[in-house]
């Protein structure tokens, strides 16, 4: 092969497969989007922005809309904020790191829709082992029935997402804090700088690259994610933990208006793209004034 | 007090609430499977259960039908492993030993094919699948997975070979041996810590994935476990927690052994690849 | 592209001949006859694996594949499936969503293939929710009723002489028996997910509302759903229910009256099938649900339906005959504890002389089924979201149900 064209001939069959799966799919919602669609996806005739429009109509969208924004805030601002401190932790030398390690990790090797179930029945009102826990604890006297109401159930899910992303989160820091070399923070010493210091000098710009792809890769994943809140609440009690995907989700399973929720589709899509171009530029930026 | 030994019981302690609340699940899951079936929704409400009953586990593989589903997940996890290993680790060696026109573009799809969610893409997935003609064959799964997996292994796979040395293939290139032989001769077999680290990561997300499959599969033959779970769960008249919990369990821990056992690894793959 | 055994090679095989068979191409094997059932309980799979292996045995030129299906997701299935055109021929549909189905054409009408013997065999009650139009497009696999279960020591320790018969009665019981504390709940309230909207059609109906008025428009915003609402609401701010009423599921307040701690609850037959297995000490009795001037009941059937495009309709049609024969029902209708739809069933000493069905049975004559409209899901879905901002207190009852009201109407084009 000439070396040339090498290259391509390398990348081409994973470029081919992944856009077969997921560019088609793509496609084919932009098809849906822009017709009128029957409650089981036959097409119907063009219809333009109808769909659109009535998206745009309704409510609960912006609800869910801005819950997204809560959600993805949360659990992302959230994990970040846990997760620095804890691969700080565990790139220091200690006894037993090897298996603080692992216990940080576990969350990660159970599927989401697992963790979800497990969850469930443990916050139920009245048979819930966490309930029975806390009281024992002396922490609170009556039970809560977690999942009565959005004020109590939607921080819950927030902070079971951020326990399901810490271990992502803690994998890409900790590859960040390996590759920062040890003399320079020798060198730092030398020059009488506290840890605090070094921290904030050394440490946090050097990981400016890790915290923005583990920034942008959470964003993309909790934006996106469906099981936790589909199992605990399918979004209710009334709409209280409504965000878009378990909308797009009602909107085409149980409602049947999948017109509609290809423009949610196309729109989370759209969203989400603006994020991860913002992220680039982000990145350039930073590049070039390093 | 040596410093290290310090330094141990601090880390421990500042550590320990966030391990309690990771461990808190598991403890629900193994007590509540080992319960007798009327203790499960007893009052008052108890952690420990009157008698351990591991014969819960054995009724459960018969009720539920346990080791089909398992049996289908090992192979859909590993044929989709296999699959996208074979076009990763091409295009993370092109990534990591040639500069060519494109290469830009080619990340930014790779990062775009992780923004659409399987549950954004489901129904048009589905249509796609039956276009080819294989719906309820787990196959389709392969596909699928094997896809959505491209990005990750490109991304860990591209940093490790980037660590490769390329003295010795440029050594092996004196010696009159062709690019091709080279690859196979030199390159793969010091790659192949890295393919088994990048093979883990991508087997352990298939094995996971709950929405195509539940969109996918149509027989009790085909299902994967966490579509056998979640059936369990979903729309029952009378839901059976502790054979749940139970499936749930068998299904999570020898997956958490290996990923506990082979973590380290995945440290410096995932996050250099995803930013390189 | 990676090596297949041979099992995985067959599925293959077997897969692309299903997709020749849709396409159109039938061959000259085995008809393949599709059928996608609903998971009732984890009797449902074992129940028609049986039932297929038999038809097999007395049709060897027929092949049948039952998918099954958790309920939560059957909806979403069938749509994706005919979505993809690859449904299967037969499906157990909710028969509240039958006129969708018939409204876009996906579902074969069944009458050419019926007698009236074949007719006959069905109780018509049962049977007439599935008539659409004069033409009947599924036939009833599985039918319910609501009834009160209440339990009977609780109900002693409160002092109260029996079930309460009106809804004056259950407030006061509902009240007794919460006063009794240690954890007991008087009357159990449905809050979340599957029927919550039915548990307060059961007030509604009593105080002579109906969910849909004369004209068509939604009657929601009635005086009688207003009182059905503030009743309950009261019953909460009271402490007469559990707390938290809009996590608890059906399933939730079952397992709570299991244990013994709720006093009275409206559900299904099935619950007394699982108390027999699962708590058989408890005491417990099956009343009416009371009465507030009028009297109505939740009746519900499912209903196994034909797809138009099915290539195979003789067939299929050969194995529905099969599975509506009354032993093959009878042992259906008692694993999972449904009312016979049969009516040699319905005569089978067990259904004659149970004591708990007996009592559904009796309130049949009042049953009301969902109504007969497109997108009733979503009507039934702004009902559940105006009752739960209702149950915790976010809006007023009067203020909730007119939204919920006008929003159905906007949906049903009134």
């Amino acid at each position: 092969m000439s070396s040339r064209l090498a290259p391509a001939y390398l990348i081409l069959p994973s470029f081919f497969l992944a856009a077969f799966i997921i560019l088609f799919p793509l496609w084919d919602l932009s098809q849906l989007a822009t017709h009128n669609v029957n409650r089981f996806g036959q097409i119907r005739y063009f219809s333009g922005f109808e769909n659109l429009l009535a998206v745009l109509d309704d409510s609960l969208f912006y609800q869910s809309l801005w819950r997204t924004v809560l959600w993805t805030v949360g659990v992302v601002g959230g994990t970040i904020l846990l997760s620095f401190p804890i691969a700080l932790i565990l790139n220091e030398d200690f006894a037993g790191r090897g298996l603080a390690r692992v216990i940080i990790m576990l969350p990660w090797s159970v599927s989401l829709t697992m963790t979800a179930i497990v969850w469930r029945w443990s916050l139920n009102g009245q048979f819930g082992l966490l309930n029975k826990t806390l009281q024992d604890l002396g922490i609170i006297g009556e039970p809560i029935v977690w999942l009565a109401s959005g004020a109590t159930a939607f921080p819950m899910q927030i902070a079971i997402g951020i326990l399901v992303s810490i271990p992502f989160a803690v994998t890409v820091f900790l590859g960040g804090l390996s590759s920062i070399p040890a003399d320079i923070y020798e060198a730092a010493r030398v020059d009488g700088a506290s840890p605090w210091q070094q921290l904030r000098t050394l440490t946090l710009p050097l990981m400016r690259p890790f915290i923005n792809i583990a920034l942008v890769l959470n964003v993309i994943y909790v934006f996106n994610s469906f099981p936790i809140i589909w199992v605990l609440t399918q979004g209710g009690p009334a709409n209280q933990t409504d965000i878009l995907v378990t909308y797009l989700y009602k909107l085409a399973f149980r409602f049947g208006k999948m017109g509609e929720a290809s423009v949610v589709s196309l729109i989370m899509f759209a969203l989400l793209l603006a994020i991860t171009l913002l992220y680039t530029r982000m990145v350039i930026r930073d590049e070039q004034t390093r | 007090m040596s410093k290290r030994a310090r330094r141990s019981i601090i880390s421990w302690l500042v550590l320990s609430p966030l391990m309690v609340v990771i461990l808190f699940p598991f403890a629900v899951m193994f007590f509540t499977a080992v319960k007798p079936a009327d203790e499960v929704l007893a009052t008052p409400t108890a952690w420990l259960p009157s008698t351990i009953r591991w014969a819960n586990f054995v009724e459960m593989w018969q009720v539920t039908g346990f080791g089909r589903a398992l049996l289908n997940s090992l192979y859909v996890s590993t044929a989709s492993t296999l699959g996208a290993l074979i076009v990763a680790v091409p295009a993370a060696y092109a990534l990591s030993r040639f500069e060519f026109k494109g290469k830009g573009a080619y990340r930014q799809f790779l990062l775009i094919t992780q923004m659409l969610s399987p549950i954004v893409l489901v129904l048009g997935l589905f249509r796609l699948s039956v276009a080819v003609g294989l719906l309820d064959s787990v196959n389709v799964l392969v596909m699928i997975y094997a896809a959505f997996n491209i990005a990750f292994a490109v991304w860990m796979l591209q940093s490790y070979f980037a660590t490769i040395p390329r003295d010795l293939e440029e050594a092996a290139w004196l010696e009159g041996a062709s690019r091709f032989r080279t690859v196979i001769i030199v390159f793969l077999p010091l790659a192949v810590p890295a393919m088994v680290v990048t093979a883990i990561f991508t087997f352990i997300n298939s094995w996971n994935e709950f929405v195509l499959a539940l969109t996918m599969l149509r027989s009790a033959e085909s299902h994967t476990l966490p579509i056998k779970i979640f059936s369990l769960v979903a729309g029952r008249y009378t839901v059976e927690w502790h054979h749940i919990m139970g499936a749930t369990l068998l299904a999570t821990v020898p997956v958490a052994i290996i990923f506990g056992w082979l973590q380290r690894y995945l440290v410096r793959g995932l996050a250099l690849g995803a930013v390189k | 592209m990676m090596p297949l055994n041979g099992r995985l090679a067959a599925q293959i095989t077997a897969a692309s001949a299903a997709a020749l068979l849709l396409g159109g191409i039938a061959t000259a094997q085995a008809a393949e006859v599709r059928v996608t059932v609903a998971e009732y309980s984890s009797a449902t799979g074992p129940y028609f694996q049986e039932a297929a292996a038999a038809f097999e045995a007395a049709n060897p030129d027929t092949d049948i594949q039952i998918e099954v299906v958790p309920w939560d997701v059957l909806l979403q299935k069938l749509t994706t499936d005919i979505s993809g055109n690859a449904n299967s021929d037969l499906a157990i549909i909710g028969t509240r969503w039958l006129v969708d189905f018939v409204e876009q054409d996906v579902v074969s009408e069944l009458d050419s293939f019926m007698d009236d013997d074949f007719r006959n065999r069905f109780i018509a009650t049962f049977l007439s929710p599935s008539v659409m139009g004069g033409k009947t497009y599924g036939l009833p696999i599985a039918a319910s009723a609501r009834a009160m279960y209440y339990n009977k020591d609780l109900l002693a320790q409160a002092n109260v002489d029996g079930p309460p018969a009106t809804w004056d009665d259950l407030v006061t019981t509902a009240k007794a028996i919460s006063a009794l504390g240690d954890n007991t709940f008087g009357y159990g309230l449905q809050g979340n997910e599957i029927e919550t909207d039915v548990y307060f059609y059961y007030a509604m109906w009593a105080f002579g509302g109906s969910i849909l008025n004369d004209d068509g428009s939604s009657g929601v915003d009635s005086d009688a759903a207003l009182k059905a609402a503030t009743l309950y609401k009261s019953l909460i701010d009271d402490g007469s229910t559990q707390p938290g009423v809009t996590a608890n599921t059906r399933e939730d307040v079952q397992n709570l009256f299991k244990e013994g701690r709720v006093g009275m609850m409206i559900t299904a037959p099935f619950l007394s099938s699982q108390i027999k297995t699962e708590a058989p000490d408890l005491n417990y009795g099956v009343a009416a649900i009371p009465s507030g001037g009028a009297n109505g009941t939740y009746g519900v059937t499912d209903s196994i339906v034909m797809f138009d495009n099915s290539e195979v309709k003789d067939d299929a049609w050969a194995f529905l005959d099969f599975i509506f024969q009354d032993d093959w029902r009878s042992k259906f209708t008692r694993t999972e504890g449904f009312l016979p739809v049969n009516v040699a069933v319905s005569q089978e000493d067990h259904f004659q002389n149970d004591e708990d069905l007996k009592v559904f049975s009796a309130v049949l004559p009042d049953a009301r089924f969902a109504p007969v409209i497109a997108g009733w899901e979503e009507v039934a879905d702004t009902t559940v979201r105006a009752l739960q901002r209702i149950y915790l207190g976010e809006a007023e009852p009067a203020e909730a149900l007119a939204t919920a009201a006008s929003e159905a109407n906007r949906i049903l084009g009134k």
